[in-house]
């Protein structure tokens, strides 16, 4: 019996803490009158979709686009490179290795709000900021990849290092060992690392606003940003925008949400 | 001979996990130690937009420095950001730390349930701090009615345009936004503790509160000390709740040096400025960061 | 063993050193293993066993010294280009692939045919009776199984060479035994030269032909398993091999140089005469001690007696010294009644106190 009630509480408590998750979506499904009653209603009393007709109005589409571009650059950059660091670093030992690993792990901390003034000088001079999207990739990809080889060197370090000697001793070199044993058996750490990648990548903001000068160009954040500040009395339509935007965070969030935990859990404090 | 001797040292030498590590390590170089430094050299130069071309800039000595410390706005900038700091991990750590402890316990769905709260880790800042703007709206605003239903306040607070409210507006969605990370990390310094410690504390008379004090807190140690220190970086990343909430506003009522930083090198092309800010707030960052690991291998080694 | 004919030794080690940055493992390794031969590294924890049966395989690297397999030298081969087989301690199946998998693991990376392949793995499965479990994966098998199927993937590739990494340690006691006997057995049917590193002795003595002792990184001795047992070339192989462990007693050999005073005055007659009036320890291992006092004699005090049945072992006291005495068959006495013991004469060792060198 207690242990329901402990239930009870546990979904009182995860229903506060959500509640501007359902806020977004009650808001979404109010129409512009309603929004301003006030007492506010808790629960749209005449629901209606708007979606279709938000996405349109804005073009939010376009700028959908814009932002899976740059977070699909951000993750393959992050896993070609990240990868097979993760996994050297979590081999080897010694001095130099604990030179790189802490190197990776002080360059992770930097506040990208402060790393974007010299970016920007630095993109200016060598013409990259004419390839916007480019640039956010590139700088990104410097926050995520730290991040990424942190969580992922968790990983390998759970491989059994006897498995790569098998292999080695089986016929394979370095790079055969790698590839064809230790990489199939991290495969799922490095896939939810990934994800995590891009849903960071997805919603990021500081870069896409400072270097994305063209509208026809900008990231859902920015453009999102942008409609916040110009039109800050029409919360249907931002609660619109912003429910559309990250409905596909929140599926792949549900989806995963088990080895997501797992993931964080098993490399986030090593 | 010497490209198969490089094909072989690649192979199976130790070339193959040395080159892995040299790529992303040459990365990361190229693309945060580089534009790290070339703050700090910014920061010592004058750079605005007549200059920002130029590779050769005119060498200012500290008076970017001394001209930033005689900003008006410099010492309440500093104050707001340690009180955004202070409060949001206060509150992360204590609220994050209670529900650690409750999931701790067992129920059906614990685990499952603990997890939806990462719902709040996974979001876009910048879609957080939009929501939150609505919740915090001052005549039609969600929490202003919560707040009166309860009898906590009678008129309308306008949270985001009031001064005396704007820095706690942004601070109480920093701290929804932090808790998630904070209790899970806390949760696995929590499993972490054996079993057994608790048992024979409990048959040596410890009741539960001497339990949480004398067992639970002191073995918490390392995980607190990691957990404070990510949570000093993390707070001090911020940039996009600022930016959807308050814009730093209203006259800099709620600004704190992450954002300044960027308004001076973005909105108003003091790169300079923009530049020294930059370069105090990394060394700030840096020294935790320096603290945070330590308190890693601390913990490991336990 | 047999330097004159190189080419009888399948594996040559030569002056190997490692290092660790400034921690040496391996001393001045020399160490010759005849074509066929099953020879057993063995030493405690941290005596560098198990580095030096790594530098064989080509997963440690060695910082001078040359190795050499069938007359070639190898130091700078990647460990697939040596053609030696290993079976590890936690057996390292590859946990995605099937037990057929794992065994074809080698032979595919060769490129074998297929129907090589089919008929090299349907072998080693009927040798180690897997045939029924080749399309489990490790996890489904115990841990005996998982031994065998380590096992089976070092058979199928007919390596040069077998080396095996503690590949028992991880088994109970009764299974351990079973396939000690089964190793033997295998290495009796295929003949393939085979290094062992164990750090049970009593693993080392019934497997080996030959069986190497290595304490802190140096060779200690060299020999057959019964010429380590009969002869030790120094105190710690005395102590090392043989089970219960060898006493040793502080002596000095008295002034005819034919006999060795102990603890309390008693005198015993040594095999070989020694310098009169010098320090020595004197070895007497367990078993050698007779209860019924013939030979040297010796009076000592039960101070503790355990029996098995099968074997009886009391410790006893001469003077401020202790002994193990073991005793095969029953035993009754009780603690602190007398007991006269007795050894021959040519059951005692002596050793020299400081270098521990046998004299």
């Amino acid at each position: 019996m207690k242990r329901y009630l402990l239930l009870a509480f546990a979904l009182l408590f995860a229903a506060i803490y959500l509640f501007p998750v359902y806020w977004m979506y009650a808001t979404a499904l109010k129409t512009s009158g309603s929004i301003f009653k006030y007492p506010p209603e808790l629960w749209p009393s005449e629901p209606l979709v708007q979606v279709s007709r938000v996405f349109a109005e804005h073009d939010i589409g376009r700028y959908l686009w814009n932002s899976l571009l740059v977070a699909s650059g951000i993750t393959a950059i992050t896993m070609l490179l990240g990868t097979g660091a993760a996994y050297a670093l979590a081999n080897a030992r010694g001095a130099k290795a604990n030179v790189a690993l802490f190197l990776v792990i002080v360059l992770q901390v930097l506040p990208p709000s402060l790393m974007v003034t010299p970016l920007f000088v630095a993109f200016n001079h060598v013409g990259l900021l004419d390839y916007p999207r480019t640039a956010v990739v590139l700088a990104t990809a410097a926050k995520t990849l730290a991040f990424y080889i942190v969580l992922c060197r968790a990983t390998f370090t759970q491989v059994p290092r006897e498995l790569k000697d098998a292999a080695l001793v089986d016929g394979n070199s370095h790079l055969g060992a790698f590839f064809l044993i230790i990489l199939p058996l991290a495969r799922n750490g490095i896939l939810i690392t990934s994800v995590l990648v891009f849903l960071q990548s997805f919603g990021e903001y500081v870069y896409s606003r400072s270097f994305i000068a063209t509208r026809e160009l900008q990231t859902a954040t920015v453009n999102l940003a942008t409609y916040l500040s110009a039109n800050s009395a029409d919360w249907v339509g931002l609660m619109n925008y912003a429910g559309i935007y990250v409905a596909p965070i929140l599926i792949v969030f549900i989806l995963l949400q088990r080895q997501i935990v797992t993931g964080l859990t098993s490399g986030a404090l090593k | 001979m010497l490209q198969s001797g490089l094909v072989k040292y690649l192979r199976d030498g130790k070339g193959f996990e040395g080159t892995l590590i040299v790529a992303a390590v040459l990365y990361l170089l190229v693309f945060a130690a580089f534009p790290l430094i070339y703050t700090v050299v910014m920061s010592f130069q004058e750079v605005d937009m007549f200059t920002l071309g130029t590779l050769v800039r005119p060498f200012a000595g500290l008076t970017n420095y001394t001209d930033l410390f005689h900003r008006p706005e410099f010492a309440p900038i500093v104050w707001n950001t340690m009180i955004f700091v202070t409060l949001s991990i206060a509150f992360q750590l204590t609220i994050g730390f209670a529900l650690a402890l409750f999931f701790l316990q067992d129920f059906p769905g614990s685990t499952y349930v603990r997890g939806l709260f990462l719902a709040g880790w996974i979001l876009p800042a910048l879609v957080v701090g939009a929501v939150w703007r609505w919740i915090f709206a001052g005549d039609f605003g969600v929490l202003n009615y919560a707040l009166q239903s309860l009898g906590l306040i009678d008129g309308q607070i306008y949270w985001l345009s009031d001064p005396a409210y704007a820095l706690y507006s942004v601070i109480i969605a920093n701290i929804w936004l932090g808790i998630p990370f904070n209790m899970i990390l806390l949760s696995v310094g929590l499993a972490g503790i054996p079993g057994d410690v608790y048992e024979a504390a409990e048959m040596d008379g410890a009741n539960v509160i001497q339990r949480f004090l004398t067992i639970t807190l002191p073995m918490m140690g390392p995980t607190l000390g990691a957990v404070v220190a990510l949570g000093v970086i993390f707070t001090l990343q911020q940039f996009d709740l600022v930016a959807a909430l308050t814009q730093g506003g209203p006259a800099n009522a709620s600004n704190v040096a992450q954002y300044w930083s960027w308004q001076m090198s973005f909105q108003t092309y003091e790169i300079s400025g923009g530049a020294t800010v930059a370069t105090m707030m990394i060394a700030l960052v840096i020294v935790v960061a320096v603290i945070y690991v330590r308190s890693v291998q601390r913990e490991q080694s336990f | 063993m047999n330097v004159d004919h190189p080419s009888m030794n399948q594996i040559e080690i030569e002056h190997l050193n490692k290092n660790y940055g400034s921690l040496q493992a391996l001393h001045d390794i020399s160490l010759d293993i005849p074509v066929g031969a099953f020879v057993a590294l063995v030493g405690p924890s941290g005596c560098g066993k198990s580095t030096l049966l790594r530098t064989i395989a080509g997963l440690e690297t060695i910082t001078s010294g040359t190795i050499r397999v069938a007359g070639e030298v190898v130091n700078d081969k990647a460990p697939r280009e040596r053609d030696l087989a290993m079976v590890f301690q936690s057996y390292a199946l590859y946990p995605h692939m099937t037990v057929e998998q794992n065994m074809s693991y080698s032979l595919r990376l060769r490129r074998r045919p297929k129907a090589e392949i089919d008929e090299r793995v349907g072998e080693a499965a009927r040798i180690l009776g897997l045939e029924k479990l080749l399309k489990r994966r490790p996890k489904q098998l115990s841990g005996g199984q998982r031994q065998r199927v380590a096992m089976g993937r070092a058979i199928v590739r007919k390596p040069k060479v077998f080396l095996f990494d503690e590949p028992l340690s991880n088994l109970d006691a009764a299974l351990r035994v079973q396939m000690r006997s089964e190793i033997r057995k295998l290495h009796k049917n295929l003949g393939a030269t085979s290094v062992y590193v164990t750090h049970d002795q009593i693993e080392a003595m019934t497997m080996a032909d030959l069986i190497v002792v290595l304490h802190d990184g140096r060779i200690e001795q060299i020999g057959r398993p019964l010429d380590l047992y009969r002869r030790p070339a120094n105190r710690f192989v005395a102590g090392f091999i043989g089970s219960p462990a060898m006493n040793f007693v502080p002596a000095e050999v008295t002034a005819d140089g034919r006999t060795i005073a102990i603890g309390t005055g008693t005198l015993l007659k040594i095999p070989r005469a020694q310098e009169p009036g010098r320090k020595v320890l004197a070895g007497l291992r367990p078993e050698h001690l007779r209860l019924d006092g013939s030979g040297e004699r010796l009076t000592a005090t039960v101070d503790i007696i355990e029996g098995t049945g099968s074997m009886t072992f009391i410790e006893a006291r001469i003077g401020s010294d202790l002994l193990n005495v073991a005793y095969a068959g029953t035993y009754e006495t009780e603690a602190g009644a007398p007991l006269t013991l007795g050894i021959a004469s040519d059951d005692i060792y002596l050793f020299d106190p400081e270098t521990g060198r046998a004299l």
